[in-house]
């Protein structure tokens, strides 16, 4: 008897409990956000999360965005997909008006549900290359340099510091052996045929704890002139090592979005260790931007201590670079309809609005448009020295013909 | 007096055998298709009919993993990569030859139930914990050829996008569109199954599962039957498979991995091992389960703790208590949830008269 | 050049085999519980996270030998603890269930140590230099010395005892039949809480050196996976097959990647331990050293 009372009781409060939702307030716009806080990619997701909540915080304590605070609803969807859509449907049913997608492979799962009930949703560095084109993609923005952008980029950057040329000269290329990993490799084809270097690819199987192999190739036998490394996770950290312990110069490596935080940095055993080591950066690295000090200043305020998950401010300023531009997006939404509570399709129209938002170089002077929601493919290069992030070069495009003949190829 | 078993007499041995044999069975059937089919479309809100999607899905995975280790006893690891298997077919069908639904389904499944068996045939050399770990194996294999095959995969993003089936030209979209249409396909399995497992298919899979050399001595060819076992749940899988795509309207191996496997595993454990209801219990737990604790620790753990250290807790309880219900299970019910339902069943078919 | 390709070779053979080594390390946790409570364990990634984890978080607050022993004391304390409570319950239950449990309790131990420690990674320092030792084109980093030492130090120590000591072959005799154990009036019990304490220490060593290695996270959790080709390769439950069947998986790991990847576009060292182990699988399931099976019917 005792079986079925436990057996009914279970049932009962997993009944009641489905029982949900929050009421909606109607001077607040509800924004949703995934995030990844135990699944592979955690180490970001720890840190990019509670960016975004502080910014809105920081938004909603000056007021909100014309005069309408704003909700902020994070899941967290342990990278899986089902995870992902489950979540996105709870979020719609909250009225969320915009997503902050995490992961690439849900952002691809995600990809018609999102133009189907005409919600924008962002990819900030990373989710489909080809949704630069607003045109196909007309509800997803990456809003930030997509992994082609990234390897035009990092390619540029070598082309710059061998001299001006790469006729002749060999590149190496790390990858992380997942869909993500391999995206740049068609551009890195195009630019190889286009510069005359010769390129040579070693795919690093996940989860990347070990890649001794193919850094004692790069190393020893290729020799190559310089190294990109895209790479995920655990993996970058992991490749520095390496490269000290096969004794190639971090000076000639330089690791896009993903394998640039301080995170990495640490694990690969500190600043000396990695001094040299060049990374690509979609939002500004360091603590010297104005906002940073605001939310500091709203923490101080608030009697508390500012949060530890600020010192890792290549993925804190990430978070903020979304959040940020959510909040432009609603902005501007919310003064194209006159003052009212925004939809879905209003706060797409207000994205393809954004331009010259660039808190103070945090964000990179992004153009978005209906065609591109991209915003010009930005990047900056930081460079790791003397026990910080120092910044390299200037905000920079590369390649735009190029990465724009790959988006039309693409499906 | 519900269950009442007496006063029900059989003249004829096909109505013996029958798939519901007592007049209340037909009204439970009769009774939950009314609900489920025609009363939940009609008036529950998007997001939960999205749960039930999930739910549905995972129902026709679950089963088919139910055949191969429930019913047939050989433990499969791979189970995620079948699923994958039969997405990309169906995918690369849509894509390149423009194939309805009616097709891509069973082709999906057909590719996926070639490729267990191809998994299967180790099982002529090896049992238990070492087909288990060569079926591991065969889901890491998959995975990678996937990734690296780029005529399969479609590209060096390895997903491909999939229009939303349409039927007589009219597109499903809604998620209750497409409920009723995962609900026909998990009614299929769930009928399919059902009948499966009263076969002689059925029982010589029992057989191979209880005393598979006995069984071999009296005339069962149990590498031809494992086999059979195989393909027929890669089968299942292959078709799970091929509905997530279309569910998602993407086809991506990453949703499909080793943590996929686990939980359907996972699914026929709790549910129940070698019941047809268990794998629909099974099913809905582990869905639930994650979306459950998430609504449970939202609205209570606020009580307890700070906000910003409980949206870095609930996924780490979530985990634990994953795990934690597993060996809960096979600790207390090894025979999972269906146990329980039995326990609640038998009670009342003898109620009130329980002496 | 062939010079060259000599070099190249003798590189990837002498990281093959000190990854070997410590994968053997790790493989030393599941043949050991393999060999004496007949379970397989899936959570032994986890293990190995875990005490990683412990060591870590203590580094910081009371330096590095003290924080190893901390993980070794740790780990037994946990592997009494889980014996008693997950395995011990389903003694004499179908493989299958002892599988889940451990697949149940490695969701566990992921979920508790990013609880109790963080997400962030934190590394270990191993009081042993940071440059890598030269020999001639070779250049091995002191951290795996370390743990390949502690491989073959274990492997030594696991052979005699399970040989030549009393606990051992009671071990053994436990492993081999437990009715007739019991009925020669061993204490079953003790001696599979045993076992699992003793795993625990191989696990807390593993999770110190690999740890040092690469820094302690909760991916780390995933060299699990490759403890499964090393113990087919080698046999379940053979101490001796463990080291074998990690150094032939170390080395083919790392020539496939230096020889094979060029032609297959990448990824094959995670591919070609499982195809060795299925062609394992097929020919000879009990690996090299294992014991035959015989099914008695």
């Amino acid at each position: 008897m005792s079986r079925v009372a436990t057996t009914i009781l279970a049932a009962a409060t997993a009944v009641i409990g489905l029982a949900g939702g929050a009421a909606a307030d109607d001077k607040a716009v509800v924004v949703g956000g995934q995030c990844d806080r135990t699944g592979p990619t955690q180490i970001v997701g720890v840190v990019i999360c509670p960016a975004i909540q502080d910014y809105i915080d920081l938004i909603n304590s000056k007021g909100g965005v014309e005069g309408y605070k704003i909700t902020y609803n994070e899941l967290d969807n342990e990278y899986k997909v089902p995870q992902a859509v489950e979540e996105y449907e709870r979020q719609k049913q909250m009225g969320a008006v915009s997503m902050l997608i995490y992961g690439t492979p849900q952002t691809q799962a995600l990809n018609q549900k999102l133009t189907e009930d005409k919600i924008p949703g962002t990819s900030p560095g990373f989710g489909i290359s080809a949704s630069s084109d607003g045109k196909r993609y007309p509800y997803l923005f990456p809003i930030a340099a997509t992994y082609w952008s990234q390897g035009a980029a990092a390619v540029q950057f070598i082309k710059d510091k061998l001299g001006g040329s790469l006729k002749g000269k060999k590149i190496a290329y790390v990858y992380y052996d997942n869909p993500a990993g391999h995206e740049p490799l068609p551009i890195l084809d195009d630019l190889q045929k286009l510069e005359g270097f010769e390129l040579r690819s070693f795919a690093v199987p996940p989860p990347g704890v070990e890649m001794g192999a193919q850094v004692i190739d790069i190393a020893q036998r290729y020799r190559p002139d310089f190294v990109i490394d895209h790479l995920f996770g655990r993996s970058p950290s992991v490749a520095i090592k390496e490269y000290k312990r096969a004794g190639y110069p971090l000076s000639k490596v330089i690791g896009l979005v993903w394998a640039s935080a301080e995170n990495d940095i640490k694990a690969a055993g500190g600043w000396e260790a990695a001094e040299g080591y060049h990374t690509l950066q979609f939002a500004g690295a360091g603590d010297d931007y104005p906002v940073r000090q605001e939310i500091k200043a709203m923490y101080k305020a608030q009697g508390k201590e500012p949060p530890a998950t600020m010192d890792d401010t290549v993925i804190y300023n990430r978070g903020l670079l979304d959040a940020a531009l959510h909040v432009e997006a609603i902005r501007n939404a919310i003064k194209a309809n006159g003052g009212k509570k925004p939809t879905g399709e209003e706060v797409k129209n207000g994205f393809e609005q954004i331009h010259d938002f660039t808190l103070s170089g945090l964000v990179p002077p992004l153009k978005i448009t209906p065609e591109d929601h991209e915003g010009g493919g930005w990047v900056q290069i930081f460079q790791a020295h003397d026990g910080k992030f120092v910044k390299e070069t200037e905000w920079f495009r590369a390649y735009p013909e190029v990465v724009a003949a790959a988006v039309k190829k693409a499906e | 007096m519900f269950h009442r078993e007496a006063g029900v007499f059989k003249t004829t041995y096909a109505a013996d055998m029958a798939l519901y044999p007592l007049p209340i069975a037909k009204w439970a059937v009769a009774a939950f298709a009314g609900l489920f089919i025609v009363i939940v479309p009609l008036t529950v809100d998007e997001y939960y009919v999205s749960i039930l999607n999930l739910i549905l899905i995972a129902v026709v995975g679950a089963l088919g993993l139910n055949i191969l280790t429930g019913y047939t006893g050989q433990i499969s690891i791979g189970h995620g990569a079948f699923m994958s298997v039969g997405a990309y077919t169906a995918a690369n069908l849509v894509v390149r030859l423009g194939a309805p639904f009616w097709i891509t389904i069973p082709a999906g499944g057909l590719m996926a139930a070639l490729i267990g068996a191809v998994v299967g045939v180790p099982s002529l050399r090896i049992k238990g914990i070492y087909l288990a770990i060569a079926t591991l194996a065969a889901q890491l294999i998959i995975e990678w050829t996937i990734n690296h095959v780029p005529a399969i995969s479609g590209g060096v993003q390895a997903s491909i996008q999939v229009p939303r089936p349409s039927l007589f030209g009219f597109q499903l979209k809604t998620q209750t569109e497409l409920y009723l249409f995962l609900m026909f396909f998990a009614v299929l399995a769930i009928v399919a199954t059902a009948n499966l497992v009263r076969s002689r298919i059925g029982r010589a899979f029992v057989a191979v599962r209880d005393q598979d050399i006995a069984a071999e001595i009296i005339g069962i060819n149990i590498f031809r039957y494992k086999l059979v076992a195989f393909a027929l749940s890669s089968f299942y899988a292959g078709v799970t498979g091929v509905l997530y795509t279309y569910y998602l309207g993407i086809a991506n191996y990453e949703q499909f991995q080793l943590p996929v496997s686990i939980d359907y595993l996972a699914m026929i454990i709790i549910g129940g091992l070698g019941s047809i209801l268990g794998s629909i219990f099974g099913a809905v737990f582990v869905t639930l389960l994650p979306i459950a604790t998430r609504w449970f620790l939202e609205s209570f753990g606020a009580l307890v703790f700070q906000q910003s250290d409980l949206a870095n807790m609930i996924p780490n309880l979530r985990l634990i208590l994953f795990g934690g219900l597993i060996i809960f299970f096979l600790v207390v019910e090894p025979e999972g949830l269906n146990r329980l339902w039995r326990n609640i069943r038998n009670y009342f078919r003898v109620w009130p008269f329980s002496y | 050049m062939p010079d060259f390709e000599w070099r190249f070779t003798l590189v990837l053979l002498t990281n093959g085999v000190m990854i070997g080594l410590m994968y053997a390390l790790i493989a030393l946790g599941f043949v050991l519980i393999y060999k004496a409570t007949d379970a397989i364990n899936f959570a032994q990634g986890e293990f190995v996270m875990f005490a990683g984890f412990i060591a870590a978080g203590a580094a910081g607050l009371v330096g590095f030998w003290v924080s190893a022993l901390l993980a070794v004391a740790g780990m037994v304390a946990l592997g009494f603890g889980l014996e008693r409570i997950v395995l011990r319950p389903l003694i004499g239950r179908p493989v299958i269930a002892v599988v889940m449990a451990t697949i149940g309790l490695a969701a566990v131990l992921r979920g508790f140590a990013t609880l109790v420690f963080g997400a962030g990674n934190r590394s270990i320092d191993m009081p042993v230099p940071d440059e890598p030792l030269n020999l001639g084109p070779v250049m091995i980093p002191p951290v795996q010395l370390v743990g390949a030492g502690v491989s073959l130090v274990f492997l030594a120590i696991f052979t005699w005892f399970f040989l030549k000591t009393r606990i051992g072959i009671a071990m053994r005799a436990v492993a081999d039949g437990q009715q007739v154990a019991m009925a020669m009036g061993i204490d079953v019990r003790r001696y599979f809480a045993l076992a699992w304490a003793m795993a625990g220490v191989v696990s807390a060593l593993g999770g110190v050196v690999w740890g040092a290695m690469l820094s302690v996270d909760n991916q780390l959790a995933l060299v699990g996976l490759k403890v499964f080709p090393v113990v087919i390769l080698g046999g379940l439950d053979s101490v001796i097959g463990a080291v074998v069947g990690g150094l032939i998986v170390g080395v083919v790991e790392n020539l496939a990647a230096g020889y094979f990847d060029p032609y297959v576009g990448g990824g094959t060292k995670d591919f070609v331990p499982y195809i060795l182990m299925i062609a394992a699988l097929m020919i000879r399931p009990e690996g090299m050293f294992g014991r035959r099976r015989i099914e008695r019917v």
